[in-house]
């Protein structure tokens, strides 16, 4: 997205914003907990963005990074008595420095094995490190960690509504760090890092740094995902933060097109109210990760840039035909770029 | 680690026994492993869903040999079968319209399967509780002479079956027709084709034949874990570490780096006690020979493009 965004785009996001902030007020509060899933799964979502996306790696250990943010804050509020804001900052602290070593060996791999290596910490983290016995002081032991919703400026976030606004919140901010950072310099430097890494070195580009800061950013999102997760349910157990988890976020980060920030809340919906509509249809919600898988084979096959680009683009097509316009739409321009 | 965990000197008198299990625990890695080099030479493929095919094909064996109580070779057949039908499915409908297109998006290809056959098995199966092996050769064994080791007569069996397969392999890649071929397509695709081999043709076999190796070492390794359909799945791990060893491209080296695994995963069972210990092992030896066995630039990125 290059140039400046227009008026009319800025105050439809606002009045999209606002509507998403307003209209949980009028739902039940186990609805409002869905919605809560919602935002945290499009942060993760965000996260896979901004390594797949923007510098084209594949990561297989994003619930790995969630984790670190979880059960930092987990173990420093439940077995220390420390306050969730001061926990939160070692938690998304913990998660960027996990980022950065699994990142490290960019330094020589290729994509692929480092695809490979994503995987082998997914099954480190969650087979070793978070199994009761190896480390309890930070995994919890055999009696998970039980943290305790906060309060901001002397509100509680213990309601529903008001922990789901607090999540919005979060959100908004991410998102706008990550578009702006995109806008930037810093994203065409990402963006040519991920086209042809030997051509972004070429002209000066140091690569490796810039995908170790791809990968810090991204566990880092990641794991202020996994800790407001882990305060969301008060309680957190390594079976919610498994290489499956990361696999299915992958599958429908890539369903819904990785290259484009608009994936992160689409993401976040699908996750949350698709089982919930399974099981309004009598099809059991244990369905819905066959659904996934489905979808992205048939996406790769068949619709290789990802569902949001690709309705962003047919929907400015239908824009074009009913207005008459000819000529290359913005939309249409950036889908193609 | 923690105080649960438990160093004990009298852990070397298990070492015998313990490198009868990693030898056979090797052995079906290296089936696994030389399944999935053969799939990445051939088609320039890495399959992610390699464990996932495993452990969907090992399902319809226990399905029949245990559940039916239909005799296990029947149920091997059958997982072999079904081994290499999805090795087909997954080559003809999603890897061949995927031609020119980057690596990684094959990789996703390999894990949305991944993800289908993982979650239709467990909506088939069930994705916990205790499931009976698949038992080929009873367990009953003998002693070796001079020594109170005892080898199982399963345990030998899957050794033996599991590296035969594999070296036979090599020797199909080395001295028959589908093997130059394929060795023609894994060097260049193009050429092969211009020399008149049926690429696709060749590549659909090193999948049907990559995946039935699958389906074979997934059958082998229910008598040696307590095994469900994740802890199948996460057999991918294994097979790419030993495939790593081997530079994802040499099989014989591949056979070692299996064994290697099966033994250095068992090992330290003899002096801790502690869960995950296997885990930790993969992810050390996957480290170290990521960091030894690879420099920059090196067969790495290869992939049809």
């Amino acid at each position: 997205m290059s140039g400046p965004v227009s008026r009319n785009r800025r105050l439809g996001l606002a009045a999209v914003v606002a509507a998403v902030a307003l209209l949980p007020a009028l739902e039940s509060d186990f609805q409002r907990g869905l919605d809560s899933d919602a935002v945290i799964i499009a942060l993760l979502v965000l996260s896979v963005v901004v390594l797949t996306g923007f510098v084209g790696q594949i990561s297989f250990c994003q619930y790995s990074f969630a984790a670190m943010g979880a059960f930092t804050v987990g173990a420093l509020m439940d077995g220390h008595g420390w306050s969730f804001w001061l926990a939160l900052p070692v938690g998304v602290t913990v998660a960027v420095l996990a980022g950065v070593l699994v990142g490290i060996p960019a330094l020589r791999l290729s994509g692929l094995l480092l695809a490979v290596l994503t995987v082998a910490v997914a099954l480190f983290t969650d087979r070793f490190l978070l199994v009761t016995g190896t480390w309890d002081g930070f995994s919890g032991g055999a009696v998970p960690w039980h943290p305790s919703r906060p309060s901001l400026l002397g509100a509680p976030l213990t309601g529903s509504y008001a922990y789901y606004l607090f999540a919005l919140a979060i959100l908004c901010v991410a998102v706008l760090l990550v578009w702006n950072l995109r806008r930037g310099r810093a994203g065409r430097v990402l963006r040519a890092v991920r086209d042809s890494e030997l051509a972004a070195a070429t002209v000066g580009l140091d690569v490796t740094a810039w995908k170790l800061a791809a990968f810090g950013l991204s566990a880092g999102i990641a794991g202020l995902a996994g800790a407001l997760l882990a305060v969301r349910i008060g309680s957190v157990s390594p079976g919610s933060y498994d290489f499956l988890h990361s696999v299915q976020l992958t599958a429908l980060a890539t369903v819904m097109g990785v290259s484009a920030i608009a994936a992160a809340p689409a993401a976040g919906i699908a996750t949350v109210f698709g089982p919930e509509l399974l099981s309004g249809i009598a099809v059991s919600s244990t369905w819905f990760p066959l659904l996934i898988g489905t979808a992205l084979i048939l996406q790769l096959v068949l619709v290789p840039e990802g569902a949001v680009v690709r309705t962003r683009h047919d929907m400015a097509r239908l824009a074009r035909l009913v207005s008459g316009r000819r000529g290359r739409d913005p939309a249409i321009a950036e889908a193609a770029r | 680690m923690s105080h649960a965990v438990i160093a004990s000197l009298s852990g070397f008198s298990l070492l015998p026994s313990y490198t009868v299990i990693g030898l056979t625990l090797g052995g079906v890695y290296a089936l696994a492993a030389t399944g999935l080099v053969l799939i990445y030479r051939v088609s320039g493929v890495l399959n992610f869903a390699h464990g996932a095919v495993a452990m969907f094909s090992t399902f319809v064996a226990y399905q029949i040999s245990v559940v039916a109580g239909v005799p296990s070779p029947i149920g091997l057949l059958a997982a072999v079968a079904t081994g290499a039908a999805l090795g087909f499915v997954i080559e003809f409908l999603t890897i061949r319209p995927l031609a020119g297109r980057p690596p990684l998006t094959k990789v996703a290809v390999t894990i949305a399967w991944l993800l289908v056959l993982q979650t239709a098995a467990g909506l088939i199966w069930g994705s916990t509780g205790y499931h009976r092996p698949v038992q080929l050769v009873g367990s009953n064994g003998f002693t070796v002479p001079f020594t109170n080791v005892v080898v199982g007569y399963d345990q030998l069996t899957i050794f033996l079956v599991a590296v035969g397969l594999s070296l036979g392999t090599s020797a199909l890649l080395r001295w028959t027709s589908l093997g130059a071929q394929m060795r023609a397509v894994a060097d260049d695709p193009q050429a092969a084709r211009l020399w008149g081999i049926d690429v696709d043709r060749v590549s659909a076999a090193s999948w049907m034949i990559g995946s039935a190796m699958a389906a074979v070492a997934g059958v082998l390794i229910t008598p040696l874990l307590n095994f469900d359909t994740y802890s199948l799945t996460v057999l991918v791990i294994d097979a790419f570490t030993a495939a790593l060893i081997g530079r994802l491209t040499n099989l014989p080296l591949t056979v070692v780096g299996a064994i290697l695994l099966g033994l250095v995963q068992y090992y330290p069972k003899a002096f801790f006690n502690q869960a995950g210990l296997s885990e930790l092992s993969t992810f050390v030896l996957a480290l170290i020979t990521l960091a030894v066995v690879f420099r920059p630039g090196l067969a790495a990125s290869r992939g049809r493009g």
